[in-house]
């Protein structure tokens, strides 16, 4: 059994898609605007020392995880699951895109009309969110793997 | 409550939904088939979610130092009921829909099918209470 377990994990390489989606996310959604700073500072040497917290702080993650729900809803529109499904999945990505998008908007106009704004929240609630968004991108892409191959 | 309080704990069960279907690619989706052909899934997705919200809810009071209240409580305790079980008609709806087409395959496709309902129910059962939770004090803040 366990054998079995480990033969299906391990014999279709294209079980490996969604690893390289995940990558692509945490690699341009993350890691570059780190690097790209970090690179800028050393540059000019700047005694900042960037870190996520402070990058992201204005609630940005929110933006990046509505655009993640963007390009999930876009690959549950093309794949064979029946309406039903496709409708439910598309509905709750939706949901959740929104309201980590929500947090950057809040935080945008806070910000622009002076009103109180606490960047340690703008960035707890858009950390929160954007891996709550990220989790339900990678198991429906996961999902939408597994679909493909018995589809076939 | 803010809808960021239980988004983190929904997306750790979220990803332990996710490395249980790529660790265990087999027995796992087995397992959850199984039980919805006995008819079992729904009343423990049920049980599950409503202990899920409910520990949610009064760790997020205990954080903010709030009273938790009673109409949060009932929306907490009956939501998912609803959602699960009208979701639950969804996917009838589905399979008779996906035998009815005669696609090929269409018994691994039921059970695909029902993995994908299994894991988007028990998302929408835990976070539908909140977000009903949260739109209701907005519109309390609005009006007051």
């Amino acid at each position: 059994m366990v054998a079995f377990e480990i033969f299906a994990l391990t014999a279709d390489w294209m079980a490996a898609k969604w690893l390289l989606w995940i990558a692509l996310y945490l690699i341009f959604g993350l890691f570059l605007p780190w690097a790209m700073t970090s690179a800028w500072t050393s540059q000019h040497r700047s005694p900042m020392k960037p870190d996520l917290k402070q990058l992201f702080q204005n609630g940005e993650l929110g933006l990046i995880s509505l655009m993640l729900s963007i390009s999930v809803i876009w690959d549950l529109q093309r794949s064979q699951y029946s309406s039903y499904t496709i409708a439910l999945g598309s509905v709750f990505m939706a949901l959740a895109g929104m309201m980590a998008g929500s947090v950057w908007i809040e935080a945008y106009c806070r910000r622009t009309t002076g009103i109180r704004f606490r960047p340690d929240r703008a960035w707890r609630d858009s950390r929160n969110l954007a891996l709550l968004v990220f989790s339900l991108a990678l198991v429906t892409e996961i999902l939408l793997d597994r679909f493909a191959k018995a589809a076939l | 409550m803010r809808l960021a309080d239980p988004a983190a704990t929904l997306a750790y069960l979220s990803l332990l939904f996710g490395f249980l279907l790529v660790l265990f690619p087999v027995s796992f989706p087995r397992l959850i088939v199984e039980n919805w052909q006995n008819a079992r899934l729904t009343p423990i997705m049920i049980l599950f979610t409503v202990s899920v919200n409910l520990g949610l809810y009064l760790s997020v009071a205990h954080h903010r130092s709030a009273r938790p209240g009673i109409a949060a409580a009932a929306c907490l305790g009956s939501v998912p009921v609803f959602v699960l079980a009208g979701l639950n008609f969804v996917l009838q709806a589905t399979i008779v829909h996906t035998f009815s087409s005669s696609v090929p395959n269409a018994s691994l496709r039921v059970d695909e099918e029902i993995l994908a309902h299994t894991y988007f129910s028990m998302i929408a059962a835990i976070f539908a209470p909140f977000l009903i939770i949260r739109l209701t004090q907005q519109f309390k803040k609005t009006d007051a």
